[in-house]
């Protein structure tokens, strides 16, 4: 006993003194959270500094970009958080060369009225010579107006195919340039984006936004809605609906989002409730395998200086065993005890909001200690019964990177329970020991499982292991003292099932 | 404290590593178990340590199973050697004086008190890697005397010392042999364990082929050799009766008398043939002898 304690205090020592201790107990959690939280406050501080300008363009007169414009409004008024958008109807200055096309154009529209005009008054001359009597004049007066008609009516015909084909390509060139110009204003950043409104695409339900980067197809839903909003009174207005009515269906609705845990219902909020047990799960694993690491290498390490030799001429490796996991077992606890410290302290100085821990109330953060001894416990003892088979720290590397993978994969599986944490499938993971300890943490502030659950899953942890430290007893007895040549699967089941 | 091994074997998957080995180690004494590579030597001293079980036969210290007693009274140097290298000299002594049972007072005393008697005091405060790989070597020597050992087991002490700490081990092992404590040393080189020990074991394939004290091996041994230098022709002497076999070398021949013949009346046969200008008899060494019985035990 006394010597299990001694070697319980040197690992705990030791190990504490290290420096990969404090790198996995401040720096390797502080990287964690500036990969979280630089993103997010560049984010917050870019998005309530700059104002996005997002224009519209239409081709037509409509105004639909003016509607757009108005329900997005409207849906932002009353917001606590300021609208980080505008969105502006673009009316682009029209080229020189266009200005004349469209000279062009308005003058043979005028042509073509006139020709229209000649053509009607050729017909009406013609209709009043019919209603007079018959005589030879009017027959004369008849055939002389047809052929004046059918002149007309040939000019007008070729004027307006003339018109038609000039209008069509104008509108065709105007379009380009107002994209260009829409195009142009991205690329001198004028504008974050634009909403391109083709009247014909639009009674389909299609209206394009353009952009250059990537960030600003994010958070666009606030337009989207109010694009939606439109369509969907027009088409509205198309059945036949009152236009007052239309505006009072499509007011926003104010949803609001409550989780039922145990007896108690609370507001969903995405930080405490999905975020939060995340982050604990993560930060309990990096401590089980800042352990089981130190544990892995330890013994790996005395193993090929040998001075495993002099420790078990001293000690039984029972006790060696033991005290190396409790040793740093007890780190492990330590190392969670200052980073709940740091939580605390944080909570006082206010930095953290108390509602955002109030998931690491005592029962909880009682139960994930709990799991966390469990799932050290099982995964200590298997990385102390493998790190025993080799003498080769390159050999060993390799397996232990492997290793971590392998263990680092239910935090994978981690989406299944944030998803439906009762659900049958989330429960049978749960009682699958390698993914337990995982599970059973993620469960506990999200799903509020039952207590037979946590009581199948402590005992299978239990049995799990009794068994993984019976085997990792076997393969340290026999494979601390084995040297030269790595064994083989077969080999190691070998001692495992002698 | 008397160490007694009887009929031990101990197998492994591939066979047996040590066959009915029985020997015994006395207080006072050095004794040195010998072998080439692989004989069994360091599967031996781990049965005694009890990190091994033997299959068959027993091991006992003073008519006692190993405990935790006498566990703590046991000092060992493994055949190859690390230490923990980021930790300081004086923590790591400590530490292992505790494992043997010493409290920690004790434990700190022993450790400054052994590293200053082996002119290792400056280095207290240093991490064991940032010593010269002599002085770990010395460091190690001192981990397993830290508790003041009744029993000292030591796999090839010598291995990494320069002649100069070489030398001043050897006074130690020797001073604790005539203080009374009791010494197993495993090692190959045969000169070192010729000059210490009391007494030899020599296994081979696991099995003893050889054991006594040096003068027992040598008389059981019996192989007398002469040499004899001469300008003249050597192959004069092959007339000489009762010699077993010659050996030529230049202007040198070995004889080895057949084992009842008189060596004196050989000499004299061999002053009688030819004109000599160097006779000499040469007692084996016990590398010779080891050389000899490995040869023939392979045989």
């Amino acid at each position: 006993m006394k010597q299990f304690l001694i070697i319980t205090w040197w690992e705990f020592v030791r190990h504490f003194r290290s420096r990969s201790f404090i790198l996995a107990t401040f720096v390797s959690p502080l990287i964690f959270a500036a990969f979280i939280l630089i993103p997010t406050i560049y984010l917050e501080s870019t998005s309530t500094q700059e104002i996005r300008i997002i224009g519209c363009v239409e081709f037509d007169t409509t105004g639909v970009c003016l509607k757009i414009r108005d329900r997005f409004l409207e849906a932002q008024f009353g917001k606590t958080i300021p609208p980080t958008i505008q969105l502006v109807p673009i009316h682009s200055d029209t080229s020189q060369y266009m200005k004349r096309r469209f000279n062009e154009v308005s003058t043979l529209k005028l042509e073509l009225d006139s020709l229209e005009n000649a053509y009607i008054k050729v017909k009406e001359r013609r209709k009043y010579i019919f209603q007079q009597p018959k005589t030879e004049q009017r027959e004369a007066q008849l055939r002389r107006t047809y052929e004046q008609l059918i002149q007309t009516r040939e000019s007008r015909d070729l004027a307006q195919l003339e018109y038609w084909r000039r209008d069509g390509e104008c509108d065709s060139l105007w379009r380009i340039e107002i994209i260009n110009n829409a195009d142009e204003m991205l690329i001198n950043l004028q504008l974050e984006g634009y909403l391109f409104v083709d009247p014909q695409k639009f009674e389909k339900g299609i209206v394009e936004f353009h952009s250059l980067f990537p960030a600003n197809f994010l958070e666009i839903e606030t337009i989207q809605h109010a694009v939606e909003v439109v369509i969907v009174e027009q088409r509205l207005k198309g059945e036949g609906l009152r236009v007052d009515k239309i505006q009072e269906w499509l007011e926003p609705i104010n949803f609001r989002e409550i989780q039922l845990q145990g007896e108690d219902k609370h507001e969903f909020d995405f930080l405490i409730n999905y975020l939060g047990p995340f982050i604990v799960v993560f930060f309990l694993f990096i401590s089980i395998f800042t352990s089981s690491g130190f544990l892995f290498s330890g013994v790996l390490k005395e193993k090929t200086n040998r001075v495993i030799e002099i420790l078990l001429s001293s000690v039984n490796h029972h006790q060696l065993i033991a005290g190396k996991i409790f040793g740093l077992g007890i780190l492990g606890i330590f190392q969670i005890f200052i980073w709940y410290s740091i939580i605390l302290f944080l909570v006082g100085l206010d930095v953290i909001n108390t509602s955002e821990v109030g998931f690491l109330n005592l029962r909880n953060a009682g139960l994930f200690l709990l799991y966390f001894i469990l799932g050290y416990l099982y995964f200590a003892s298997i990385f102390v019964g493998i790190g025993s088979l080799f003498s080769n720290e390159e050999d060993a590397h390799h397996l232990n990177q492997f290793m971590r993978v392998l263990s680092i994969f239910p935090i994978g599986l981690a989406i299944l329970v944030l998803e439906i944490p009762s659900s049958i499938l989330v429960r049978i993971l749960s009682f699958i020991p390698p993914l337990t300890p995982t599970f059973m943490i993620l469960r506990t502030p999200i799903g509020n499982p039952p207590t037979i659950d946590y009581l199948i899953s402590v005992g299978i942890m239990v049995v799990s292991i009794i068994f993984s430290i019976f085997f990792a007893g076997k393969l340290f007895r026999i494979g601390s003292l084995l040297y030269g040549k790595k064994p083989s699967l077969k080999e190691i089941f070998g001692i495992i099932f002698k | 404290m008397n160490i007694k091994i009887e009929n031990v074997t101990k197998r492994f998957k591939f066979g047996a590593v040590v066959q009915d080995l029985t020997f015994s180690v006395k207080p006072g004494q050095i004794v040195g178990l010998l072998g080439p590579n692989g004989a069994g030597k360091t599967t031996t001293l781990r049965m005694i340590l009890d990190i091994l079980k033997p299959d068959e036969g027993s091991i006992t210290f003073q008519d006692k199973y190993i405990n935790r007693e006498i566990r703590n009274k046991i000092g060992y140097l493994p055949e190859e050697r690390g230490l923990y290298q980021k930790y300081r000299v004086l923590d790591v002594l400590i530490y292992f004086g505790r494992l043997k049972g010493l409290n920690n007072r004790k434990s700190h005393v022993e450790s400054v008190r052994l590293l200053d008697s082996f002119q290792m005091i400056d280095q207290l405060e240093e991490p064991i890697g940032h010593l010269s790989k002599g002085m770990q070597q010395k460091l190690q020597f001192l981990v397993s005397l830290i508790h003041d050992p009744d029993i000292l087991i030591m796999d090839e002490p010598f291995w990494g010392l320069d002649p100069i700490n070489q030398d001043l081990v050897k006074q130690k092992i020797l001073s604790l042999r005539n203080s009374g404590k009791t010494v197993l040393i495993s090692t190959h080189l045969l000169p070192d364990a010729e000059a210490m020990c009391d007494y030899f074991v020599l296994i081979h394939h696991g099995k003893v082929v050889l054991k006594g004290t040096l003068e027992q091996i040598r008389k059981n041994f019996y192989q007398n050799k002469i040499i004899v230098e001469t300008d003249k022709n050597l192959e004069a002497l092959r007339k000489i009766p009762k010699i077993k076999e010659f050996e030529f070398d230049d202007s040198r021949i070995y004889l080895y008398p057949d084992r009842n013949t008189s060596v004196k009346e050989v000499m004299r046969q061999i002053i009688n043939t030819t004109d000599v200008s160097r006779i000499e008899i040469h007692k084996p060494s016990l590398n010779d002898i080891f050389l000899q019985t490995i040869k023939n035990v392979t045989k």
